[in-house]
Order: C-alpha cells, then sequence, then structure tokens
C-alpha cells in the first residue's frame, strides 16, 4: 500500500496473531518500497516479527521499547535523529510501542501529549509511524486516548480507518495542562532550597544548583545538564519574564525538581506553540533554548502567561528504575 | 605532566621585573615585545632592544608599525633604540653593565626608565649553558637597583624546555600576551601554536559580547594570515559553562566562515557541550568542526 505524506496510526490489538495481521505486511510493504523500517516495540513482538519476517528480518531494525521510550522529549529528539540519519529522501516506518507500564499519571499524560505531538513534529515528513496499543493490558484511559492522538486506527493488514475522535493537538496539548495537578511544591522542608535571581546573577545560582545536584546524589554528567537546562530557563525568565524570580529546588524518591517562577512582564510576548518540543532548525535564530530544556531534562511541565510563568524539570535520581510487570 | 611556570600578562609588568618570555613562534614574540616596548613609550620610558644581529634599527623594529609606532620618528628621537650588543663575542659577559650603564642614561636623557628586550640566541648561549646562566645571575642585581624592567627572550623551537626550566629561577617569572579579556567567569588568551583564542571559565549572557568582539577580532587576524580558507580556532579545554546563546553565536560565527570558505575549529570541547551540540544539530554545521581532546593534539592514538 502506498501513501503520500506524514501517516499516523494506532493499531489496537488483542492477540499475537492481531500483532502480526497489522504489522507484518506494514513491514514487508516498507522493505518493498525501499523505505528504512523501524520497530520499536515489546521483546516478545520483536521475537514474533523476527520469525514472521524469516529472511527479511535483517533488514529491519528491531530496538526494545523499554530502551527507546525513556522519556517523551528525548525519545522525540531519538526519532528525529533516526529519520535524519535513514530518511533523507526516503519515507522512514516505524512500528513504534510506547511503554504504559509503571508510569505515574504525570509520565502517561506527558507519553499522550507526545503521541499527539508527533502529529506536529513530522506533519511535514513522510514519514509512517504505525503504534501498536495491547488491549490485553493497557488501561481504558490509555486506549481510549490513542484514539484522540492518532488520526487513524490501523485494523489489520493494509485497512485504515479514520479515528473520529482525533483531537487537534493544540487542544489536546491544552487538555494535558489542564489534567496537571496544580499541586505547589513543598515549603520549608529540609531539602529545599529556594534560591532568588535576578538579570546578570546566573553564574551564583548555577554554583548554587550544581551543589544541591551533588547533595542529591546526582551522577557528574546529569549535574551538568540540569545546570544547563535551569541555566536556560533562567535566561528565558530574565528576558521574557520581568528580569528575575525564584528557582526552587525539591526533591523526592524519584526526582530532583527544579522549578523557575517569574513574575511575569507587561511586555509578554506569547511563546511559540509547543514550546521545546519541536526540533528548530540547527540555523534558526531562536527556539533551541526549550528544545535543549526539554532534551536535557526528563520531564517538563510548563505554564506560561503574562502575569507569571513557571517551569518545572524533573530529573531522575540515580538508582534502578524497577518498572513494574505488566499486569 | 609538566610544572607551567606562572604567567605574567606583559601589561602587567612594573619596574624592577625581569621576565623570561619563551616564544613559539615570531607573532608570539612580536605582539609581547610590541606591548612592552609601546607601554613603555606611553609611560615615558626609553625602549631598548638588544640584538644579536648587527641590523638598522628601523628594519629591527618594522614589526611596531603593524600597531600604530612611526617607528623611524620614535628612533630619532631616542625614545626607541636597538643595541646589537648581543651580537658581540663579550655580549652576554657584561650585559649587565650594559644594562646598568642604559639605565642610568635613559634617566640623565629624561626618561622615566627604560625598558630592555634581549633576544637569547642559543649559539652565544656558549657550549653549556653556563655562561648564559651567569649573566642572567648577575642582572638581577641591576633590575633591583634601577628604574628598569626586562624581557629575555627565549626562541623554543631552538631552546627546549628543559634548558628553560632552570633559568626560570633566574628571573622574576615568564611573561606572555596580554589577556584579550578577563571578567570574574571567563578569561580568554590568544594563542600562538596554533593561533587562535583560549577561552577558560564559564560563558553566559553577561559576557558573551566579549566572546563575540574576541572572535571577531581574532577572525580578522586569521585573515590577515591567509587570503583564504581562513581557520579561527578556539581552544575550549578549560571551558566549564557554556550557554545556548553563546553556543549560538559560535555556530554562526561559524557559517559565517564558511560563506567566505573558512573554518571555526573548536579544540577540547567538554562531553557535556558536545552533548547540547548534538541535541541541537549544531555538530553538524558546515564550516564548524569539532576537534577531539588533548591525544589528538599529541598526535596521539584515540584510547
Amino acid at each position: 500500500m502506498t501513501r503520500t505524506g506524514f501517516v499516523h496510526q494506532a493499531l489496537c490489538y488483542g492477540s499475537d496473531d492481531e500483532f502480526l495481521e497489522g504489522t507484518l505486511e506494514f513491514a514487508r510493504d516498507g522493505l518493498a518500497a525501499g523505505d528504512a523500517v523501524l520497530a520499536v516495540v515489546k521483546n516478545h513482538n520483536i521475537a514474533l516479527l523476527e520469525q514472521a519476517l524469516g529472511s527479511r528480518s535483517g533488514d529491519v531494525q528491531f530496538v526494545d521499547a523499554d530502551d527507546w521510550y525513556g522519556y517523551p522529549s528525548r525519545t522525540l529528539g531519538q526519532y528525529h535523529a533516526y529519520c535524519a540519519d535513514h530518511g533523507g529522501d526516503r519515507r522512514v516506518r516505524v512500528i513504534g510501542e510506547p511503554v504504559w507500564a509503571g508510569r505515574t499519571d504525570f509520565e502517561a499524560r506527558e507519553w499522550m501529549r507526545y503521541e499527539s505531538l508527533l502529529n506536529v513534529a513530522f506533519a511535514h515528513s513522510a514519514h509512517w509511524i504505525l503504534c501498536p496499543y495491547d488491549t490485553r493490558t493497557l488501561p481504558a484511559d490509555v486506549l481510549r486516548t490513542a484514539t484522540r492522538t492518532h488520526p487513524e486506527l490501523a485494523l489489520g493488514a493494509r485497512i485504515s480507518a479514520p479515528s473520529g475522535r482525533y483531537a487537534d493537538p493544540a487542544d489536546f496539548y491544552a487538555e494535558c495542562d489542564a489534567a496537571l495537578p496544580a499541586d505547589p511544591l513543598p515549603e520549608g522542608c529540609d531539602d529545599c532550597d529556594d534560591i532568588r535571581f535576578a538579570r546578570g546573577r546566573s553564574a551564583a545560582v548555577r554554583g548554587a544548583l550544581a551543589a544541591y545536584a551533588r547533595r542529591s546524589g546526582m551522577p557528574e554528567q546529569r549535574t551538568h545538564d540540569m545546570v544547563a537546562a535551569v541555566h536556560e530557563v533562567l535566561v528565558n525568565a530574565v528576558r521574557f519574564g520581568g528580569g528575575g524570580g525564584v528557582l526552587r529546588l525539591r526533591r523526592d524518591p524519584d526526582y530532583v525538581i527544579c522549578e523557575v517562577a517569574d513574575g511575569g512582564a507587561r511586555n509578554w510576548a506569547m511563546p511559540a506553540r509547543f514550546p521545546g518540543h519541536l526540533p528548530p532548525d540547527a540555523r534558526a535564530v531562536g527556539g533551541h533554548g526549550m528544545w535543549v530544556v526539554r532534551q536535557l531534562s526528563d520531564l517538563v511541565a510548563e505554564d506560561l502567561g503574562p502575569t507569571g510563568s513557571t517551569v518545572r524539570m524533573y530529573f531522575r535520581r540515580p538508582g534502578e528504575f524497577i518498572r513494574p510487570p505488566a499486569v | 605532566m609538566e610544572a607551567v611556570p606562572a604567567l605574567r600578562a606583559v601589561g602587567q609588568m612594573r619596574p624592577g621585573d625581569h621576565l623570561l618570555l619563551g616564544y613559539d613562534t615570531d607573532e608570539e614574540r612580536e605582539t609581547v615585545l610590541a606591548a612592552f616596548l609601546l607601554d613603555g613609550l606611553a609611560s615615558g620610558q626609553r625602549g631598548l632592544v638588544l640584538t644579536p644581529g648587527d641590523i638598522p634599527a628601523g628594519l629591527a623594529l618594522s614589526f611596531l608599525e603593524a600597531y600604530g609606532c612611526p617607528v623611524d620618528e620614535e628612533v630619532a628621537v631616542g625614545r626607541l633604540a636597538v643595541d646589537p650588543q648581543l651580537a658581540t663575542p663579550e655580549g652576554l659577559w657584561d650585559l649587565d653593565e650594559v644594562i646598568r650603564r642604559e639605565a642610568r642614561r635613559a634617566v640623565a636623557d629624561g626618561f622615566l626608565g627604560l625598558r630592555v628586550s634581549m633576544e637569547v640566541l642559543c649559539g652565544r648561549a656558549g657550549k653549556s649553558l653556563k655562561t648564559l646562566h651567569d649573566s642572567e645571575l648577575l642582572l638581577d642585581p641591576v633590575f633591583a637597583s634601577l628604574p628598569v624592567l626586562g624581557v629575555c627572550q627565549y626562541d623554543r623551537r631552538v631552546f627546549d624546555e628543559e634548558e628553560l626550566i632552570p633559568l626560570d629561577v633566574l628571573h622574576h617569572g615568564r611573561v606572555a600576551a596580554d589577556l584579550v579579556w578577563h571578567d570574574e567567569l571567563l578569561s580568554i588568551t590568544r594563542t600562538f601554536a596554533p593561533p587562535g583564542l583560549a577561552l577558560a571559565g564559564e560563558i553566559d549572557d553577561t559576557n558573551v559580547t566579549a566572546v563575540a568582539r574576541a572572535l571577531h577580532a581574532e577572525t580578522a587576524r586569521a585573515r590577515g594570515r591567509t587570503a583564504n580558507g581562513v581557520r579561527t580556532r578556539l581552544d575550549l579545554r578549560d571551558l566549564r559553562f557554556v550557554d545556548v546563546g553563546a553556543l549560538r553565536l559560535l555556530v554562526f560565527s561559524a557559517l559565517g566562515l564558511y560563506a567566505a570558505g573558512g573554518t571555526l575549529v573548536l579544540h577540547g570541547v567538554a562531553p557535556h557541550v558536545q552533548r547540547v551540540m548534538r541535541v541541537t544539530g549544531w555538530d553538524r554545521v558546515p564550516g564548524l568542526r569539532i576537534e577531539q581532546g588533548d591525544r589528538e593534539a599529541r598526535g596521539e592514538p584515540p584510547p
């Protein structure tokens, strides 16, 4: 089957056979057409596809989904890098099975946002992304949301239909923002550090932040990432948020959380849509700051407005992250 | 690791100083010497250059013209002088006497002091370095007692570092070109072998303009060295932090150089900075070359 333009489909499957029915011809068609074919799926599904493809399985690149779906923005960056390296003039076909098990509500919401943002990020490409959803294990709200983040549903071999419930990514993005609990960071705890900042004083903040990161047991590389990401948000707060604000540092068992809050500015300019979610052209004059923030952080939540903006960055603390087994 | 002697910027020299300049290129020698002599003229001191060859003063000092100095005029009024003292067989041996005499004469002639530069030739240093050692030893009391400051120049293409180290104790330290920029976060210095700039510390929104200015000037100098294929080289080994705005400046500078057939070479970029450049796609911008660290520079194979 040939298509033009970007295609993004959800494939809901309830058995090995249904998984294969939906993905096998997709992969074969891609190889026949000379497309780059990447399958980022559960280990079990890698085995199924490899076996079904037989001698042609070597032409498909397989990646364990657990290794690929780390954090939404970084995964988006990885897909961009992959398509830049392997695409060129070629179409890239992706079988991409996001990992939902073991996610907190916040994390799951960000992965739903990610699915929706794929429609924007690759809108001008000719790539084709097929996202399998296992109806046996996934919660109902994840399955329901898949129909809102994918314009089309795959219904077996070479058959698809419009989802009918597809939501515009901008609307969905706002919906995700609204669904985020507005829980303020705890005040005055032992592990807290509140650092006021102002124009031209970011070096002192970087020093205090690095010290906090080390106290929290962050490895050296992640400390560098934190400093770089938080600095970019500080620079934005100084430039667009009235010249200063406060950096709040917190830690919970999972994350070190860095929140930058400013007091807003009268000459506030609307930020770009989906700030930092879409990779800017290397030669673009702006837009790199928030992209870097999202690539270097694990999760980012932002609330931007003329009377004040808040950007919260999450950095997972070291220690083995054990994903609960799928039910 | 070799011990690196403390370096003093030529602009920070003061009377009584007797410093050693170990230079790798003529450009480095001329940069330091020009600052040394022009600072002297500005301070009402006489500049005296002791050369190991008998060449006319105007020719020996012609490099100062590029710094806006009217050399012939200054020589005619006695503010600059060249003496082939070091070309004579006893040049090194009575060097202390010569400088004592010249310092007194400068004061008698109405100058506030004397700045003297000496180019030490390996051949004149004798079979062993003993003569050189002794003459340097005799110089120190002169600098301690008269309004004179001096730079002893050693060409590192001729003298090994092993030969220079014992001479360090005979001087008050080593001298280097002036810093291009220095603030509480960042210092920018010129490098000469290979030519470029070394950036140490942190670059953020407070000092990115200083980097822009230094980069602009360095590119103009690089253009002076080669008509086409300009290579501007930045040594970033001691750069701990650089923000996205500053990296963007480097990228746009590289694109500008590329449009003119040139390259911006970044040497010793830290892994965490390379990471940012990778996610922004800035590691693949035409005109920007990211060189690996010390090993490559020393011609060693990667680990």
